[in-house]
This record gives C-alpha cells, structure tokens and sequence, in this order.
C-alpha cells in the first residue's frame, strides 16, 4: 500500500544560530530544539530538525508564520542569529503506506530504513535533494523546492506503480 | 518429439510447446528451453558466421560465455537486440531471432571470401595495409571496412521499452547461486542478516541444473534445490534475484546488477520495465561466479557441432537435448567423460574419447569400456571436416616424445571439447582483489581482497561439489561474524574433477596454417597471438589490443586465459609474470536502457518551471531552456514570426509597458551583524555605506580576478541583504559564499539562505510603470523621491507580502515585484489586469536580451567568458576602490591584468544597418591581411534593436576601449561585414528615462 | 557510488551528497596584496598532485552542507580519514590509525 500526496501548505523558516544560543531560540520558537544532527523535536504543530552544526528547520501552521518571524525579531533581536522564511521554496510530499520504504529507497543511496523514526536529513532523490522525514515506521514526509517538486512526485508514482505491481 | 529431444531428461515442460522462428523458418521447442537448446533439438547447428572470417559457426557453449551463437532477436518497432547469446536467451511463444554476419544468405556468404583470404588479414592487418594511397582511406579502404565490419546490426528505431532502477542495501550479497552461493545464502540468512541472492539465470541451483544424478543430504539434487528454494524464499530477510547479473563490483561493495523483468516473455505481453539496474550497497559480498570450461586449441576447433564438453552436458540434463547421435570427446579433464557417460546412457552414440593425456583415471577409462566408449589415450585431435556441422575429426596418436603418429579419420556429428576450468574471477577483479596463479589448476585464482567479500567454490578454484558446499558454507558462516556456524552438507555420487592443461594441441601439420580459434568472436587464432609476439609485442595488454584477444562482447571468457599461455610460452616466461588483462565492467552485455533507467523523455532532466509558467504557456509563450529553468522566450501573437513579436514586445516596452517573469533569478538571503563586512568581502563594491533601503549593482569576481556573476542587492535592514544572482549561477555563487564563509572567514557571524524559489519575481518595464502599480500596492511610497531609482521597499501588494525593488535592466522607469512563490500567479494576473490600458505586454527572454543590449548592460556568461576582468568589460566603477580586499582584488593587480591590448567591451555598428552579426563571429582588422588572418576580438552579443531601426553588437575587442570610431571587420559565411567601434551603451546614454 | 564519513552528520553518507573541492590546507592570505606575484600565483594555481596520500576539501552539499576536509589515496581511491574544517592537517601516525 502506497500513499503519496502533496501536502497542504505551512510555515518554514531557516534558522541559523550558534548551538550556545539555541535554547534561547527553542523558548523563542516554544519547542526545545534537538542537539543531535538529524533530531527532530515536534509538539504542538511545531517541527524543528536539526540538519547541520548550526543549522535547524522549523515548521509550523501557516497562520503562525509571521507571528513567529514577529518574535524572533523582536526578543532574540541581540542574539546572533539568522531566520529566514522559506515557506513557499518548498512543497512538502507525504509518502507512507507499506510499500513507502521501499518507493523511496529506489531512488535514494541512502539506507533510510536504516535510520530511526523521528529523524529527519537532507540528501538526494535521484537528482534532487530533499529534505526527508521519517515520522512513523511507514510515514516520510519530502520537502523539496518547488520547481523541483513535480519531477520527483512523477518519479515517486512511477517507482509506486512498479512496487505496487509486486516488482 | 524431435530427433534430438531425450524423453524424461532436463527440467523443460514437454507439454508447453512453443512456436518460434529462426532465419524465417518455424520451429517448435520447449517452455524452459533457450533458443540454442531449442535449436539443437532440432538439429540445427549452425546458426551464424563469424565478425572477420565470416565462418560457419555453431553453438559453443550452454552460458553466458557463449561467443559464436550470437543473433538478434526482433520483438517488434523499436525492440530489436543484436549479439544476443542464443545460449541464454529464453524462449517464448513467438521468438522471433535471425542470424549475424553474412550477406545474403547464412550458408552462401559472399564474406566468406575472408576465410580464403585470411592468410592476408592477420593479426594487427589494419594497421599495417590500406596505407598506400593516401587518398584511398577516406574513399575506398574506410567505407569498405566499415560495411564489413561491425557486429550484428545496430537498431535504428527509439528503444521503445522502458527500465528501472533502484538502490538496495543488505547485509550480504551473494552472486551467483549455484551450490557454493546457495551454501553460503542458506547459512548466512539463519541469523536475520539482510540478504540478497543474485543469479543470472531465470532459476537458481548453477551447476546442479545440469548434474541431477548427485545426492546431497541424502535427496536427489533437484529435489534438494528445491527444497532450499522454499526455505530462502520463506524467509522474510533474504532476496532472491534470478535473471539477474551481477555486471560491475565498485569502490566499498557497490555492486550493480541487472535484473531482466521482460524479455522471457511473449512480446506483447507486458507493460513492465524491461528491465531494473539494482544498485547495491552490501557490508559484507560473498562470490559464487563458478567457472567457466576452456576451449582446446586445434585446427578446425570453429566448425558448428564443436562445443564444450560442459555445455554437451547442460543440454542434455537441464533441457533434454543430446547434441549429436554420434558424438566425439577430446579432452584434457576428467569432466568431458561425464559429459560422455551422461550422453551415452541417454542413447546418444559416443564414438571416442580422444584423452590428451597418457593415464587417464583407471575408474573413468573402466566406465567408459562398460558403456563401450572407445578412448584414445595419448592422442590428439589434428582437424576436423564438415561444412554446416562436423562431420569427421582427424585423430593422432603422440608417442612419449611429442612425435605425433599417423593420422586416422573417425566419423562424428558432434564433437565435444574440455581444456580444463578457468575460475571466473571477473567481479573480483573489478573490485581490486588481488589474483594468485594457481600451478596444479594452471588457473587465476582470488588471492587478497580489496573489500569485504569472500570467494567460494569452483570462483575460488575450489572444484567439486562438497568441496563447493563445505566453502559455501564457511564463507555464509563468516559474514555473521562468529555468531555463524556453516551448514554441514554431505554429498554423494560426486566424481572425482582433476585435469591437465594443453595449449596448441600437438599436430603433424604446419601449425602455421591452422585455423586453431581461441578467440571465437574476435576470430583471433594461436598463430595471430604468436605472430604479434614475433612483432616486437611483449606486454598482454598490448598483443590483447594488436590481437583484439578477448576484446570482443564476450570479453574473452573463453579465449583470455589460452592467450594468456600461448602468449607466455611465446615469449619465454610463466604465465604469471606474463599477467592477465585487466576485467572490466560489465561482466556481461548490458542494455544501455539499464544504465538510463528512469533518465529519460520526461526524466531526462529535471525541467524547472516558475510559478507563472502555466500562464506564459496558456498564452500562447515559445520557450528556451536556461540552465534546467524553461523560461518564456518570447510571446507570439497568431501569425507573428519571432522576429516581429520581439519587435513588438520591445516597442512596448519602451513606449508604455512590458512585463517579464524574472522568478528563475537567483536569490540569497544574507543576514547577521556581519553581513556588510561578508559582503565587502565578497563583491567588489563597497557596501558598508549603503544605506538600508537601497540597493547596489553587484560584482562577484574569482579569486583570479575574472567576472563570475552579478545581480542586484538591496539592503533590507542593517543586517539583512537580499542579494540576487544569476538565474544559471545561483547555485555556484552560494557554494561559493558558502566556502568563504566557512573555512576563510568562520569567525564572521552572517549566515546565508537560499531564497531563490521563496520568491516570484515580475519586472515591470516601461515608462507607465508606475501607474499600474499605484492602485495594488499597499504601505509604501512610490513617489519617485520617496522611492528613487536603486532603492528597495517592504511593503504589501493586492493583499500579499512584498520586496519591491526600484531597478530596471531595460533603462526604462522599472520595478521588480517580489511575492511569495505560490502568490506569484495571482500578483502577476493582477497586474496585467490593471495594465490593459496601458496596452501592458508580457515579454520574453528575448526582448530583455535585446534591451539590455541597447543600454549597454552585460550578461555574465554570454558578454564575459571567465577572462573577462571588470576593466575589461568597462565597469572599473564598480570596485570600491578604497577596500582593502576583496575576492580577486589582488590578481587584478597583476601586470598581465593591466595590459591595455586585452580585449575590453565595447560596441560594434555595422555600415549596412539591416546586418545583423552572428554571435560568436571572429572580428579581423582589414579584409586583405594575409591568411590567417590575426583575429583581434569576437562578437558577443547581437541584436535587431527595434529602438533604433538597425543592429547593435557587443563585442571583445583587443584594446577596444582606445579604439572608438574606429573601423573593423566580421568574416562571416558568404560575406565581410564592415563595422564601427562604438561605446557600449545605444540608447539614452545619460539615463534620462530612469529618472521619473 | 563512495561512502564518505562527513565528520558533523558522524557517519558514513553516499557520495552522491557531497562535492569535491579541491585541495586542503591552502589558506587564503591574510593580506594578499604584500604578496609578490609568484606568490600569489602559487596561492592560486599550484597544486600538489601527489600520488597516495592527498589532503582535500569536500562539502556535504546535500546533507549538513558543511566544508570538511580529508585525506585519500590517489592510488587506491580510499578515504584515509576525515576532519572538520579548520583543524591542523593530521600526523602521519593518525592517519594510520584510520588506516588500520
């Protein structure tokens, strides 16, 4: 079983701080970011991975966007930071059911059944990079760039069909 | 029932009869046969001719190595494959397959005439002959040779399948599963270990499929395989990939095998892949490639009805079909006799074993009396007769001393020939193992690995099949580490394997005029390997290539390893100083439709479209391809050639309006306390003095000094740029900021975001610029003081966030609307909506090429080349003088940077106006200087400029900036053209237009 | 397809995700215009091409997107070890280290 789709819009930011200051972020954010490269921390529509050294994506309900851009701004004003709102770069692509390891394993050199639920990397998908989330056993969540996106979920239900049809 | 086909034997369906046609003839033949075992049944033979030669050649082999038996295989429009191995091609209801190489017809070819004239065409002939005339090359001797030459033919119609491909992890890959692989899979996937298995063949058991009388574990062998296919297909950890090769071994066990899903089937019967590349990556590989028999080297060992002793067997106990009904044996090996007891207890008649050897085994010269086989000890094999098929061999007795005795003649339809086993070691050898010269197998075996793999059974030079299982088995063990205990198989019924190894086999002949093959697809013979050694060719490699040994498509898996020892004795030293050549993927044939996968029609390339791109096309948009975008290139009206709609667009545009889909730009978010001080450092203008608010044309140079890209910048805030890029260079530009950043200047707090996609990007252009958007946008001024040209706004646009920018790359009054992407569509309709009275007309590419051509601006890319200095291109303005450093400051002070004869932007007016250059024209400096003629610059860029009325250029000129006014010329096909060198800036030179 | 241990991320990730970018331990100058021109030629083009042990820059382009260095054998393909950017090029005995 096989379930893609393009998921409903949201809230994306970059933000990019120094790990000495990123619990100051996580109280400005109201989700304690994760420490490890990888970590997702999620609560309450809230999302963060960390995805390199200095480096966190956060998500939340498009509603909330430029409150949470507001508040950056305003209380972590002195603190070295960059926050930078990337919520239309990205569309984010659902891909679970049973048969989502092995769809998304095709086009990835990555051993992502290898890698724990509620993890999250960046990495490619035959020529685009994405961002991928592993939210429950069976349930990824992509991220790519928009003009990016149609190509991969093309390709996505193609390797669907043919894992479907028992190959 | 066929003449050939033995009731009971082999694992064909005799109740599944297929039709299917070879060479326009119809046969019938067997569900699980190959078109080569389906062919024998029927008697036939031979079935092509060989790549040089053109001889009458058989089917040699029952694998993968077969190198006579190739032949194309028709499955409709787009579908057809040449040098298919008839020997594992799968046959199907309606296979249809034609021979090779002949002209016209298989048995009267008029290519034959090569066989005669062979003693013209040895070894290395092409480089040697054709040399005399010259001019003949190119007329004669190449198109000739090229009509000849080739294998097969090659498709001319799209491939009209599709393929697939995945990556795979596991734990431990197994190639092959014959029992030294099935051994190993069974022991290693009783502790959960993720494991695949692969096999080329369409079913697993190897060398079992055609040795059924063996018992393991008490069970006759086919019933033991098919047990062992149920507990490994029962276990939910294990994949089992028959059909498929295992072609190439790469860098920390990557292997890639090819998985057939199609072709075993009737043609039109399925909408699936044809087939999928599995790219693998494995911590632990365990080889099980078997062997592969050695050809023996006589005259006459081409003929059809000469084959492998081995491969005699396989078809008559895997597919019920004896190749002769009165079948000879020479043989170096004790494993042809097998292949004689079996075929004989089939009722085939077994006329003689010709033994090279002077003592055979006792046992197997005991069984053969029993079975009233004559064997020929202390023989040899000196000819053979026969046109389509053998029909006699000539056979000597050698005396103690090497002498060969007086000939006599026996009467055969089938000769099988064994010259020992060659451990194939091919994947091995890709992955960098090292090999062991083996003395007592006369073979190269795996010695070192370079990565984690073990070898097993007869790949390892381990013949036998409880020696096979037993290695397995300990290989299966060992990938689980210690937790692994290897399987114990007991085996019965297995006879003994031992052999000894001949080059040329002796003859009373002139060994001079023997057509002794060892590479059958390549037509090289023994003599063709010595005479290159004669010539001066010592290294394998070289008298591999002067020889074309083992270069043809079978990669020398029967012929490597006897022109390896003949080479050796050639030259006078054992075979393992002599060496091997190099194995090289694939190990078989591969498809190209394999290696493209998903990469193709749509997949090709990844085709990125902005969020306004479902409008240009709705109207009417002709596209072009920049980088992977596919932006609008200019919009048509009906009937308007392209010409005269950017004629049009660009009149619009300067008189009242044009709008332009600007979104592919590249977009940087720049932004920390930092952020000005990584920017002085990065561009060659000063940004520490600009102002939030406004923005600044940037220059992004190589440390080398040379224009990389540019774009505007606007300062949002003192510490956030929003810079733009190039639309190809974005991507370049932030890796290249990136690596600054963080290895030259870590210490620096500004972090970078790619934005390019965040946001959609409509330039309005045109005089009536502002008015359109007056009435839409909300909380900002665009007075022109309040909002000057080179200033940014935030603010909000028909309810949506926006950046608006002040800039123009037209010289008209222009503004770049920035929104969000996914509002992109719905800003950029409503300003067309609010521009219908200004007649608003949406241009492409184009039209912004041509006017900023006409004002002078450049395209990095297209107006610089990567030695293009800022100075050079005239814009020396652009670099903050009073800066310390910048990225390339240091090299722009070098001498050779400064030399006023580089070539430097500059204008170009041709005296006809109507002459538009070609980019890319060489410009001389008169039309009489002496060929060649110096060339002093090139045109850059060229347009129509419908503001003028005539063409404009830009060009690369040596020293052009002191060279205004005067004249040069463009060589162009057909004509010179006369120009003046001009400023770079056409139109409105001082700028007026800007200033509203 | 290599497997290149990224020294953030802490394990071995598909080469597919990284580039290459040249080799290591060439810093930009702190000033480069005391530089003569030999000198800052050499900063710009010369190369050491060793044969064996190679000190080189790579990035993680898809994945943490960091700068990282490493040391590889020309000879053999390998990755020896790899470090995060900025630290000191490795002794020979820790390069051995990794080897084994």
């Amino acid at each position: 079983m096989l379930r893609l789709a393009m998921l409903p819009d949201c809230a994306r930011f970059v933000l990019r701080i120094a790990p000495a200051d990123m619990a100051a972020a996580g109280q400005v954010f109201g989700l304690a970011l994760p420490e490890a490269i990888g970590a997702v921390a999620e609560a309450d529509g809230r999302l963060a991975l960390k995805l390199g050294p200095d480096e966190w994506r956060l998500h939340a309900a498009e509603s909330d966007g430029a409150e949470i851009a507001a508040r950056f701004a305003a209380e972590l004003g002195t603190t070295p930071h960059s926050l930078v709102d990337i919520s239309h770069r990205e569309i984010g692509i659902e891909v679970s059911g049973t048969a989502a390891l092995d769809v998304l394993t095709a086009l990835c050199p990555l051993d992502l059944a290898a890698r724990p639920v509620g993890s999250g990397t960046r990495t490619v998908f035959d020529r685009v990079e994405a961002v991928v989330l592993r939210q429950a056993e069976n349930q990824f969540r992509l991220e790519v760039w928009q003009s990016f996106a149609p190509f991969l979920y093309s390709l996505l239900e193609i390797v669907g069909q043919e894992v479907e049809a028992g190959l | 029932m066929t003449g050939y086909r033995v009731a009971g034997r082999g694992r064909v369906d005799p109740d599944a009869r297929l039709r299917f046609i070879f060479d326009g003839r119809s046969y019938e033949g067997l569900h699980g046969d190959t078109l080569a075992s389906a062919l024998l049944a029927n008697g036939v033979h031979f079935v092509g001719r060989s790549f040089k030669y053109h001889r009458p050649r058989g089917i040699m082999s029952a694998g993968v190595e077969e190198a006579n038996a190739l032949v194309g295989v028709d499955r409709g429009r787009g579908r057809y494959t040449p040098n298919t191995r008839a020997t594992v091609l799968e046959l199907y209801d309606g296979l249809t397959a034609e021979s090779q190489n002949y002209w016209p017809s298989l048995r009267y070819d008029i290519g034959a005439v090569n066989d005669i004239a062979a003693p013209l065409i040895p070894a290395g002939f092409y480089y040697k002959t054709f040399k005399w005339p010259a001019s003949f090359w190119n007329k004669v001797y190449e198109p000739v040779i090229r009509r000849s030459a080739g294998l097969g033919r090659a498709p001319t119609a799209p491939d009209a399948d599709r393929y697939a491909s995945r990556f795979a992890h596991c734990d431990v890959l197994i190639v092959g599963a014959g029992p030294a692989g099935l051994a190993a899979a069974l022991t290693a996937s009783e502790s959960g270990a993720r494991v695949i298995l692969a096999d080329e063949n369409p079913e697993i058991g190897g060398s079992l499929l055609s040795d059924p009388a063996v018992q393991i574990d008490g069970k006759d062998a086919w019933n033991w395989l098919e047990e062992a296919r149920a507990t490994l297909a029962g276990r939910a950890n294990v994949t089992l990939l028959t059909r498929t090769t295992a072609i190439g071994y790469y860098h920390q066990n990557f292997l890639g095998l090819v998985q057939r899903l199609t072709d075993h089937l009737p043609a039109a019967a399925s909408s699936l892949p044809r087939e999928r590349m599995w790219k693998v990556r494995a911590a632990q590989v365990v080889l099980a490639q078997g062997a592969i028999e050695r050809p023996l080297v006589f005259d006459g060992n081409d003929r059809p009805g000469v084959m492998l002793a081995g491969a005699g067997r396989s078809f008559l106990n895997r597919y019920g079909v004896k190749v002769g009904n009165r079948v000879a044996v020479v043989t170096v090996h004790d494993s042809a006799y097998l292949a004689a007891f079996d075929l004989a207890r089939a009722g085939a008649g077994v006329a003689t074993i010709v033994d090279l050897r002077r003592n055979p085994r006792a046992a197997l010269l005991a069984e053969a009396r029993s079975l009233g086989i004559e064997v020929l000890s202390g023989w040899t094999v000196t000819a053979t007769k026969g046109r389509a098929r053998i029909a006699e061999i000539r056979v000597n007795p050698v005396d103690q001393n090497g002498k060969v005795g007086a000939a006599r003649m026996i009467g055969c339809d089938a000769l099988l020939m064994s010259g020992g086993w060659t451990p194939s070691v091919h994947l091995f050898s890709h992955s960098k193992g090292a090999l062991d010269w083996r003395e007592d197998l006369q073979a190269f075996v795996p010695g070192a690995p370079n990565e984690a793999v073990r070898c097993a059974g007869a790949g390892n030079g381990t013949f036998g099949l409880a020696a096979a299982l037993a290695e397995g088995a300990a290989a299966g063990a060992a990938t689980a580490g210690s937790a692994g205990t290897p399987t114990v198989f007991s085996v019965d019924g297995e006879a003994p394997f031992s052999g000894v190894y001949f080059r040329e086999l002796p003859t009373d002949r002139d060994p001079t005029r023997a057509k002794a093959f060892i590479d059958f697809q390549n037509d090289v013979t023994a003599k063709d390997i010595r005479l290159a050694v004669r010539e001066g060719f010592r290294s394998i490699e070289h008298v591999k290539r002067y020889t074309t040994n083992g270069m043809a498509t079978d990669q020398g898996k029967t012929s490597n390893i006897n022109g390896l020892m003949i080479a050796a004795d050639a030259v006078g030293k054992p075979a393992p100083e002599v060496g091997l050549t190099t194995f090289r993927p694939p190990y078989t044939p591969t498809t190209f439709g394999a290696f493209v996968g998903y990469s193709r029609d749509a997949h090709f390339e990844v085709e990125r479209k902005t969020s306004i791109d479902s409008w240009a096309e709705a109207n009417g948009a002709v596209f072009e391809p920049v980088s992977l975008w596919r932006r609008a290139w200019y919009f048509p009206r009906s009937g308007e050639s392209m010409h005269e709609a950017v004629a049009r667009e660009c009149r619009a545009t300067r008189r009242s309006l044009g709008i332009f889909d600007a979104s592919t730009l590249g977009k940087i978010e720049v932004v920390g306390p930092d952020a000005a001080e990584f920017m002085n450092r990065m561009y060659t203008n000063a940004w520490t003095k600009l102002a939030p608010g406004r923005c600044r044309y940037g220059l992004l140079l190589g440390e080398d000094g040379f224009i990389r890209d540019d774009g505007v910048i606007g300062r949002l805030s003192d510490e956030r740029f929003h810079v733009t890029t190039t639309t190809g260079g974005a991507a370049r530009v932030l890796a290249t900021m990136e690596d600054y950043l963080q290895t030259e200047w870590p210490d620096l707090k500004v972090w970078l975001t790619s934005t390019s996609e965040q946001w959609a990007v409509i330039a309005l252009n045109g005089p009536n610029a502002r008015k359109v958007l007056e009435p839409l946008v909300q909380g900002i001024d665009l007075n022109g003081e309040a909002f000057p040209h080179m200033a940014v706004r935030e603010g909000k646009i028909c309810g949506v966030p926006t950046r608006l920018f002040r800039v123009s790359f037209t010289g008209e009054l222009g503004f770049e609307v920035n929104v969000p992407a996914r509002f992109g569509l719905s800003v950029w309709k409503a300003l067309i909506e609010q521009g219908r009275p200004y007649d608003i007309t949406p241009y492409g590419t184009e039209t912004m090429h041509a006017l900023r051509a006409e004002k002078g601006f450049i395209i990095v890319g297209q107006d610089t080349d990567g030695t293009v200095t800022p100075h050079d291109a005239g814009m020396s303005w652009a670099i903050g003088k009073t800066k310390p450093d910048f990225v390339g400051k240091r090299s722009l002070a070098r001498p050779d940077m400064q030399d006023p004869k580089r070539k430097q932007l500059v204008g170009l007016l041709t005296e006809k106006p109507e002459t538009v250059l070609e980019e890319g024209a060489q410009i001389v400096d008169g039309p009489y200087a002496a060929v060649p003629m110096p060339m002093i610059g090139h045109v850059t860029s060229s347009y129509h400029s419908e503001t003028l009325g005539r063409s404009i250029a830009l060009a690369l000129i040596q020293g052009g900036h002191g060279r205004k006014g005067e004249t040069v010329y463009v060589p162009m096909p057909g004509a010179m053209h006369k120009a003046t060198i001009t400023d770079t800036v056409f139109v409105d030179k001082e700028g007026a237009k800007l200033n509203v | 397809m290599l497997l290149i241990h990224c020294p953030y991320c802490r394990e071995a990730r598909p080469e597919i995700e990284f580039s290459y970018a040249g080799e290591a331990h060439i810093a930009r100058p702190a000033d480069p215009s005391v530089l003569s021109d030999e000198a800052w030629r050499d900063f710009l083009f010369i190369r050491s091409n060793p044969r064996g042990t190679h000190y080189e820059r790579w990035r993680h382009t898809h994945g943490c997107a960091r700068f990282f260095n490493a040391v590889r054998d020309t000879v053999s393909d390998k990755f020896l070890m790899t470090y995060e950017a900025g630290r000191p090029r490795p002794s020979e005995a820790e390069i051995e280290e990794h080897r084994s």
